[in-house]
């Protein structure tokens, strides 16, 4: 039996108008939840990034200490390689100089040199040729210089001649 | 027929529109906002440790190039300090300058904790003492870092003269080589 005169309509839970205000607030919303989702996986990824620079920087850091050991080690090999060279370049000419100083009359038979000492022995014509010639020079050279001779058969002297640099340490 | 499209209710759009601005402005305000500060910051410290790595990463580049200049300027003496010291060479060395010459090992010690140093006597016959200069002068060119020492003994004989003297030969301690590779 039917009451009414109009065929029934199919009744709807919301209508056109709040689905569509819901399906535009919801997009809104997904969307903005979009767009939170990448902010954070970019804050997280530039986090992650800074983490992972940080330890690079670190290994980089370790690996300047080591080249720089290694630059100080080039540099100390260098100083102390120089130091020799220059020491055996002083040794020669102080050799060259010892030698240079002796005159055509005095024959040298014995040279002892140590650090702050030098021992000469030899033959000289007279006490005055050696005192002029080469005991003057020595004595301008060393600190305390000492003499011996001895008279040889053929009158000439043989001599020993004894010379000292006091070390600076030492007169301190 | 849903006629909600063609009367609009004007109430319902205004409660939507609330609805709609609420909603937005809470996503806003209290969820973006806040990330978007901290993104921020995560950008700034980024930046920060990006520059820091470059600055690191030159300046390891520089002493890289430094080192590179060095080893290629001091070849010669990084050489010889690595150079192990044969007694055969050195012999055959002293060869050109002096005759009967004999070698022996009086001592060895450590030097400035990098190097060792071994002490050595050497005697031998030369005809001049130039032979004696240029054995000096020779020796800086030679394979060993190898420093002529005193005392030094001089004594004529004959036509000859006999010599003594001390030299002193430079070696890496390998365990300070070690300890810089670490």
């Amino acid at each position: 039996m039917r009451y009414s005169f109009i065929k029934p309509r199919k009744k709807y839970l919301f209508s056109m108008f709040t689905k569509l205000w819901l399906i535009f607030i919801s997009f809104v919303v997904i969307a903005l939840n979009l767009f939170n989702f990448f902010i954070i996986y970019k804050n997280s990824d530039y986090k992650n990034s800074a983490k992972e620079l940080d330890a690079n920087r670190a290994v980089l850091e370790k690996e300047i200490e080591k080249v720089n050991g290694q630059i100080g080690f080039i540099l100390r090999q260098k100083a102390l390689a120089e130091e020799i060279y220059a020491n055996n370049i002083v040794l020669k000419d102080s050799i060259k100089n010892l030698f240079d100083l002796v005159p055509d009359q005095i024959t040298l038979s014995r040279v002892i040199m140590k650090k702050n000492s030098l021992v000469i022995y030899g033959t000289t014509p007279t006490k005055d040729t050696f005192n002029f010639l080469l005991a003057a020079p020595l004595k301008s050279i060393f600190h305390k210089s000492n003499t011996v001779f001895y008279l040889t058969k053929g009158g000439w002297y043989n001599f020993v001649s004894t010379n000292e640099v006091i070390d600076n340490e030492v007169l301190e | 027929m849903d006629k909600s499209m063609e009367k609009i209710d004007i109430l319902k759009l205004l409660i939507f529109l609330l609805l709609f601005i609420i909603v937005t402005l809470f996503m806003i305000l209290v969820v973006i906002v806040p990330n978007i500060k901290e993104y921020r910051a995560s950008k700034k410290i980024y930046k920060t440790a990006y520059l820091h790595k470059v600055r690191v990463q030159n300046m390891l580049n520089d002493r890289k190039k430094e080192l590179k200049n060095l080893r290629s300027q001091n070849r010669k003496i990084i050489t010889s300090f690595s150079n192990k010291f044969s007694t055969k060479n050195f012999l055959d060395y002293t060869g050109t300058y002096f005759t009967k010459v004999a070698l022996k090992e009086v001592g060895k010690k450590g030097h400035k904790n990098e190097f060792i140093e071994y002490k050595l006597r050497v005697t031998s016959s030369l005809k001049t003492p130039t032979n004696f200069y240029d054995f000096l002068t020779g020796l800086n060119r030679y394979d060993n870092i190898i420093q002529a020492d005193f005392p030094i003994t001089m004594e004529a004989n004959g036509t000859k003269i006999n010599s003594d003297f001390t030299i002193k030969v430079y070696d890496i301690n390998s365990s300070a080589i070690a300890s810089l590779n670490r």
